[in-house]
């Protein structure tokens, strides 16, 4: 049906992003920076793109800039002893200005810009190349986080930095490795979103970054759980936009619903680990 | 060196990162940098107007840092500022218009009653928007950091719909409902800009807040709860109430500044008039470092660069874009504890939970 298909379309990019919040997270940082990471990878890419007039080279190029950009943030937050949350929070903020500003200063405006050099991606089944790029990650990310050493270490991390301390390891290093991980994945998100509308539109990616975080926690920060959390929302996401159509809902509403749907999971995500804690 | 000269010192880091930031942006994005700077820096000083305007912003960034600085005392954060200032502004509106169909409210003494309640009605609205996330932290333990900015986030888009849908006013230009009764609006101080008589309300609510959390045993039972719970527990004070009681204030406070806006202001619920003040609301707690006293002087920092932002828009070429970079490095580095007790720790004093 039309409503599983445009599901899976809106899937990827939050799928993708949710692995990047998953290496992350497994490293012991909440990273609330994935908004600012996607739009900085959307913009990024679309400007390499657009320059170049080749998708692949763009999306490259944006991998390259969405991780220096993370891994600097990460830096200075190390160096200037930053509360992480607000760092984050700043780089959000920073991150729109600085696209809305670079954007007015190479293409003269604020808004959508159109690239006319640009080719439509290749669809399967009404599907771009970003879905099994995105399911391929996950599978990727199954594999290393359980059977490589790297990965291995990186949740140890998450789980107890101290012994991976004395054994004379380097948090920090992990913990950079996965925000640059995190970029890339965010960055190849947000050109999912770009390339999927053919152009740069500012507020595409708005909201997605926050969504990509609650599915890092829903799906209980295991990477099946998230595939079948960013299903979920995707799935959601896609009904209200048909429902849209269907009843007249205003579309302010569907703006917000996002926003609503990922409260409710996060109650009811609360409300089941306080379940779970009291037959401790 | 001191408590007090090292929070100066770092002020005074903050301000010089701002002021060179300002400047290498003037340079990179205007073909005439002197001339963007001097208005950026000097523009709101030139006349009564921008003075006035400047003055006016201050007063909602006061309210802003108010709100997440009491938030801070009681333990929480308070991300969904946009939503709450919308929302208070929104219901006051709506509470006002209501109001003012009856004749009870068309005089001066009516009107300023009717001013008062609906006021009223909307900070309990954004309370209680802002209530329900510290409620949520309370029973299930949900980090109402997270569900403040959602709930926020959800909540300007509904109000956005109410304002352009069936509140609209159809004969107006703007996107905005109709405007309050006259008879409610706040007087204007400084004419020929928006200044009113909110600037007085906000420096009055500066004065009682910083009075009761130092002051009175309700105050002192919330920074309490918000500096160690279990101590508190053993204080023998109500820690559940102290847990969304600081949520429910702050939406309230963010909420006040919102309608006092529409009062004093806009005389209306213009769609998307809150954009930005609920995060830079927020910039101006971490610089104060949620000291209700020193709001002020970060409330006046923000409204500077934001009016001188806009002054050098509108006489120059650079985007207004300008203050949304600066206000961002700015909240980044007012969360950096390097300008804080990072050397307040090295030399032997005690780490305080901010």
């Amino acid at each position: 049906m039309q409503v599983l298909a445009s599901a899976l379309s809106i899937m990827a990019p939050l799928l993708l992003a949710a692995i990047g919040g998953l290496f992350t997270q497994l490293s012991g940082m909440t990273n609330i920076a994935l908004e600012g990471m996607l739009m900085t990878g959307a913009f990024s890419t679309m400007v390499f793109a657009g320059a170049t007039g080749s998708n692949l080279i763009g999306v490259i190029l944006g991998i390259v800039v969405t991780s220096s950009l993370s891994l600097l943030l990460a830096l200075l937050t190390a160096k200037m002893k930053a509360n992480p949350f607000m760092a984050g929070l700043a780089a959000n903020l920073l991150a729109s200005g600085l696209c809305l500003v670079i954007s007015g200063r190479i293409y003269g405006t604020e808004g959508v810009v159109t690239f006319q050099n640009l080719a439509p991606l290749k669809r399967a089944m009404g599907q771009t190349v970003f879905l099994p790029v995105a399911l391929l990650a996950a599978l990727i990310s199954i594999l290393v986080i359980r059977r490589t050493p790297f990965g291995i270490h990186l949740r140890a991390c998450g789980t107890n930095p101290e012994a991976v301390t004395s054994l004379g390891m380097n948090v920090s290093f992990y913990r950079f490795c996965s925000l640059i991980i995190c970029g890339a994945l965010c960055s190849i998100a947000g050109s999912a979103i770009m390339l999927n509308l053919g152009s740069y539109v500012p507020n595409a990616s708005a909201g997605k970054g926050w969504i990509a975080l609650v599915i890092v926690f829903l799906g209980n920060i295991r990477p099946l759980g998230i595939v079948a959390a960013a299903f979920i929302f995707a799935l959601a996401d896609s009904f209200s936009n048909f429902a849209q159509g269907f009843w007249n809902i205003p579309a302010d509403f569907i703006l917000a619903i996002p926003y609503l749907f990922t409260f409710v999971a996060m109650i009811i995500y609360s409300i089941i680990r306080k379940k779970n804690k009291s037959f401790r | 060196m001191n408590q007090k000269a090292r929070n100066l010192t770092g002020y005074l880091w903050i301000l010089l990162i701002a002021v060179a930031l300002v400047l290498i942006l003037c340079l990179l994005l205007s073909s005439t940098p002197l001339k963007t700077m001097s208005l950026f820096f000097f523009g709101p000083l030139r006349n009564v107007y921008n003075f006035g305007n400047m003055l006016n912003y201050t007063t909602v960034m006061i309210f802003g840092g108010l709100a997440v600085s009491i938030a801070m005392k009681g333990g929480s954060y308070n991300l969904g500022g946009e939503g709450q200032i919308y929302l208070g502004g929104f219901i006051a509106t709506l509470t006002a218009l209501a109001l003012g169909g009856t004749a009870l409210f068309s005089s001066k003494a009516g009107g300023a009653a009717g001013a008062i309640i609906s006021i009223l009605a909307g900070m309990l609205a954004s309370g209680i928007l802002s209530g329900f996330s510290g409620w949520c932290r309370m029973r299930l333990n949900t980090s109402e950091m997270i569900t403040s900015f959602l709930l926020s986030s959800a909540v300007v888009m509904v109000v956005n719909y109410m304002i352009t849908g069936p509140f609209m006013d159809t004969t107006s230009n703007l996107l905005t409902t109709s405007k309050i009764p006259e008879s409610m609006w706040l007087a204007r101080i400084l004419p020929p800009s928006n200044l009113s008589t909110s600037i007085v309300i906000a420096l009055i609510m500066v004065a009682c807040i910083s009075f009761w959390l130092r002051g009175t045993r309700s105050g002192y039972a919330m920074r309490m709860t918000g500096m160690s719970s279990r101590f508190a527990v053993y204080c023998g004070l109500n820690t559940k109430l102290h847990t969304w009681l600081p949520m429910f204030f702050s939406g309230a406070l963010y909420g006040l500044g919102g309608a006092l806006s529409v009062f004093g202001t806009y005389h209306a619920s213009l769609r998307d008039f809150q954009s930005g003040l609920g995060w830079n609301g927020f910039a101006v707690a971490l610089i104060a470092r949620f000291e209700p006293r020193a709001v002020i002087p970060a409330a006046l920092l923000f409204a500077w660069i934001e009016s001188g932002s806009r002054i050098a828009m509108q006489g120059s070429d650079v985007t207004s874009k300008i203050a949304a970079i600066v206000q961002a490095s700015i909240f980044f580095l007012a969360s950096c504890s390097i300008f804080q007790e990072e050397r307040h720790i090295r030399q032997g004093g005690l780490k305080c939970k901010c």
